[in-house]
């Protein structure tokens, strides 16, 4: 068998909020939206805001229930539809970066990045050590005993990133994860990602607003339409690994990619 | 030189020095004026009436002498712990025991919030009767006054926690057990210490009303027996114990607090 089946399938995916007392039925957010992902792969998800990007990773996270559809992983269905169902990161196989840090206030930096080892028991010289290069590998060296307030803004999404990477899920869910920083911290960001992603070969799932970001990292993109979402489009990124992100845009691929898929986004 | 880290710099400004000694004169001074003001008004209004601060003091000194103030203290204080613990732990617990069971808390939650309302005092003659004239009536007052302030504190901190916190924890696979202990519980502290600002020194005030009225020792006892004998230095002797009480328990609740909350970033600035 050399083409396995995908990794996480997406099959109808529909969701709405549940009414308030005395409103009217809040309208689809996600409409019978149907997409794959393939093992190692990165797929970059763009889309207008409000398309409900954030609230499909939370769908895949387990964190929030569907509305109608079906979502398979490993060829296994999982639940969807009841709250108490919902096995929220799947045992550890799908880890979630979110849009905000959402680190602990009360642990310093390493602490923060060391809770999912210590929750799952997995505490051990060899992953310390794992956290500890990590920590380098990001530039945080130094800054281990901070508490999250003393950090600046970039320095807490790269604790949120290397506390998903820790402890190393096969899957690994992004919501805009570098949106509110500047360029200079934002590009850096995106090449170590891409170096670990290279390095470790996992299969991640990257949402954003920024074309040329979702053409930087991808191996294909996906773009959602505006509510209700469905895939209006879908665009394999022929640029070779490993890339120069700083130098993406010069690549002669890119202006062609960037012009059909901002075509698609309204 | 090593620069220390921005963030971390909280060496305060040039000019805060003496600024900080003067407040400290400040509350020396403002305190000997009080007392100055108490002995004016004492020579004025009688004996009977305002005690003599000077006598006062010489009262508290020959009760330390004698032993009789430690013994009633350590009465109330016991009474007070006591009573506080079994009131905050309830306090504590009850609140993550309906966190699990939403439709039980969604349906006996007006009835909790109604007996807020009982005046606790009021119930010290049934618990009287029901309980006799041991120390059993003044642990149930002072425990359900504490009870309720911990109770109302955590039940509304643990509405607020940040529900994104909780999902990051569940997705990177922390228990429900977990979850209470590393970000419900940690969560809670501002609000639990808040409470305990409030419950520590109605717990010593409420184990000293319940001395005024049962049994025979305890600071309320000491003050109460005085105002029978017509002893009005001996009462004012006994409010400067109980206030000293609840002043160096709020001191060490402070110091705690300093402590255990140090990762909260308001905590740091306002502090003077």
């Amino acid at each position: 068998m050399a083409t396995a089946e995908p990794l996480l399938e997406i099959r109808a995916l529909c969701k709405r909020f549940p009414a308030r007392a005395g409103r009217e039925h809040p309208p689809w957010v996600i409409r019978d939206l149907t997409f794959s992902v393939a093992e190692r792969e990165f797929l970059t998800i763009v889309g207008p805001s409000g398309a409900g990007k954030s609230t499909l990773l939370n769908m895949l996270a387990q964190i929030e229930t569907a509305s109608g559809g079906e979502v398979r992983f490993q060829s296994q269905p999982i639940a969807l539809d009841d709250p108490k169902a919902l096995s929220p990161g799947l045992a550890c196989r799908i880890g979630y970066v979110t849009q905000e840090d959402n680190l602990l206030p009360w642990r310093t930096m390493l602490q923060n990045v060391l809770f999912p080892l210590a929750v799952q028991g997995r505490l051990t010289p060899e992953t310390r050590a794992r956290a500890e290069t990590l920590i380098r590998t990001v530039g945080l060296a130094g800054f281990e005993h901070h508490y999250p307030h003393e950090l600046s803004g970039g320095m807490r999404k790269r604790a949120a990133l290397i506390r998903t990477l820790v402890y190393d899920p096969p899957v690994i869910l992004m919501d805009e994860p570098f949106g509110a920083l500047d360029a200079q911290t934002r590009t850096q960001l995106q090449q170590d990602l891409h170096q670990l992603w290279i390095g470790g070969r996992k299969t991640i799932v990257f949402v954003t607003h920024d074309i040329a970001e979702a053409i930087a990292l991808g191996d294909r993109t996906l773009v959602l339409s505006p509510p209700p979402a469905h895939v209006a489009g879908e665009h394999v990124i022929d640029i070779p690994h490993p890339r120069d992100i700083r130098a993406i845009m010069t690549h002669p691929a890119f202006a062609g990619l960037y012009e059909r898929i901002r075509a698609q986004v309204h | 030189m090593t620069l220390q880290q921005p963030a971390l710099d909280r060496a305060a400004p040039t000019g805060i020095g003496w600024q900080r000694h003067a407040i400290v004169l400040g509350r020396i001074g403002f305190a000997a004026l009080l007392v100055l003001a108490w002995k004016i008004g004492a020579d004025a209004a009688g004996p009977l009436y305002l005690a003599d601060p000077i006598k006062v003091g010489q009262r508290i000194a020959a009760d330390l002498a004698s032993g009789a103030l430690i013994r009633h203290a350590y009465v109330t204080l016991r009474l007070a712990a006591i009573g506080f613990a079994i009131g905050c732990t309830a306090g504590v617990a009850l609140p993550f025991l309906l966190r699990r069971l939403p439709r039980l808390t969604a349906a006996i939650e007006p009835y909790i919030m109604a007996s807020v309302g009982i005046p606790k005092y009021a119930l010290v003659p049934l618990f009287i009767l029901w309980f006799g004239i041991d120390d059993a009536p003044k642990l149930w007052l002072v425990g359900l006054l504490v009870f309720y302030v911990v109770f109302i504190a955590v039940f509304a901190g643990i509405r607020s926690v940040d529900r994104r916190l909780i999902d990051m924890a569940r997705v990177v696979g922390a228990s429900e057990a977990a979850i209470s202990r590393e970000v419900i519980w940690n969560s809670l502290m501002p609000f639990f210490f808040a409470a305990l600002k409030i419950a520590l020194p109605r717990a010593v005030s409420a184990a000293i009303i319940g001395e005024f009225l049962v049994g025979n020792e305890g600071l309320g006892y000491m003050i109460e027996s005085a105002r029978q004998n017509f002893d009005t230095t001996g009462v004012f002797a006994g409010i400067v114990a109980a206030t000293t009480l609840v002043l160096v328990v709020n001191a060490m609740l402070t110091a705690l607090d300093r402590r255990i909350n140090a990762w909260r970033p308001a905590d740091r600035d306002t502090q003077v």
